[in-house]
């Protein structure tokens, strides 16, 4: 049985966004044609709550939630799923200049997997670093489709994962309860844990999935036929 | 990491002296905003509300300002910046008859990369209290400064 989840989303815990779990997950449940998801991972910003627990939350709207982080390292920002408290110990989450081959290979040594995010972005992304830094060793995926992503940037993001040969993930990078869900990752196996979709995200077949709304194009002032 | 006393976190700087609220005072602000709901604007119908009488609407707690030499102690990296936005709790009703004070302090300060670069946001908390001592809100300024 498939597993789609949003890979990338920041609750009211981080700073930048106002979103409460509980909407993003009542968002989800109403609207399940639109943002057909089977669960969200909160990757707050600079930050590892190991005690935060939604559970109650996933039971009331059928709607699964993971915890992960997204850090920033001096190859940009990176998502790290299956966080330990041996991991948040080891580096500094609040750091924005992690080291990012430290980072990648010490948390798969500790279980877990690092994920670079919106690779395409100036500054924040792996695209623009590896244009003056050595590639990163050991990395295994990276996101693909981002809901947040400029005009480019995925599409920098696609060469990149052409390039590299890396494995792709999607996730809406949502800030607001609106935006949750619209780019996700397609798992072919069955995900419950955070230690199944670390496995998944090692070993697994997934592919990222775009449900942002096609836009529809903009109708000429004048019909084709009469002009 | 951006570097800065720890000292300078969550000492107040600053308390304002106390500003009246007078009834006028909250009718004039609803008036300016639209507001209309009867615990705001009608004294004879916020009786039978939750609050006995009439209250300022919550946004009315940002109509406070810090005083003249507040900016003189926000802490600055780097030239440039901006007003990075404001949250707002809202603790209890403020009513006619309060006096109103601000007490301002370094809540936190952070920095963070994005597209443009790095930025360090310092957060100012401003704690309102009535006349009793009662916090009735904090408002938090978020200042970006890009270093």
């Amino acid at each position: 049985m498939a597993t789609v989840l949003d890979l990338h989303a920041h609750s009211e815990a981080s700073e930048d966004s106002r979103a409460p779990v509980e909407a993003y997950l009542n968002w989800i449940n109403l609207r399940r044609a639109q943002v057909p998801v089977d669960g969200v991972v909160l990757t707050e910003h600079r930050q590892w709550n190991a005690s935060a627990d939604y559970r109650a939350l996933e039971d009331k709207f059928g709607v699964m939630v993971l915890k992960a982080a997204e850090v920033e390292t001096d190859y940009g920002h990176v998502l790290v799923f299956g966080v330990t408290d041996e991991m948040a110990r080891r580096f500094d989450f609040t750091n924005i200049r992690i080291p990012a081959q430290e980072l990648v290979d010490e948390v798969a040594a500790m279980g877990g997997i690092a994920v670079p995010c919106h690779p395409g972005r100036p500054n924040i992304g792996l695209y623009e670093h590896y244009q003056k830094k050595p590639v990163l060793e050991n990395v295994i995926a990276v996101e693909l489709l981002n809901g947040g992503s400029r005009k480019g940037e995925n599409e920098r993001a696609a060469e990149l994962i052409e390039k590299h040969n890396y494995k792709a993930t999607g996730g809406s990078d949502s800030h607001l309860v609106s935006l949750i869900g619209l780019c996700a990752t397609r798992f072919e196996a069955d995900i419950k844990t955070i230690d199944d979709l670390v496995r998944e995200l090692k070993t697994g077949n997934y592919e990222a999935v775009d449900f942002r709304p096609k836009r529809k194009p903009v109708p000429h002032a004048i019909p084709a036929e009469a002009s | 990491m951006v570097d800065f006393d720890p000292a300078i976190i969550n000492k107040t700087f600053e308390t304002t002296e106390p500003v009246p609220v007078s009834r006028d005072r909250i009718a004039k602000f609803c008036e300016a905003i639209g507001e209309t709901n009867p615990l705001f604007t009608d004294d004879e119908g916020a009786k039978k509300g939750p609050y006995g009488g009439v209250i300022a609407p919550p946004s009315f707690a940002t109509t406070f300002r810090n005083g003249r030499h507040f900016f003189e102690h926000v802490p600055r990296f780097g030239r440039r910046g901006f007003d990075a936005g404001k949250d707002v709790e809202f603790v209890a009703p403020i009513r006619p008859g309060d006096e109103i004070t601000l007490s301002s302090a370094v809540k936190e300060i952070y920095d963070k990369t994005g597209r443009s670069g790095t930025m360090v946001f310092v957060v100012i908390r401003s704690t309102l209290r009535n006349q009793q001592g009662e916090i009735v809100a904090h408002i938090d300024h978020r200042f970006m400064n890009r270093p």
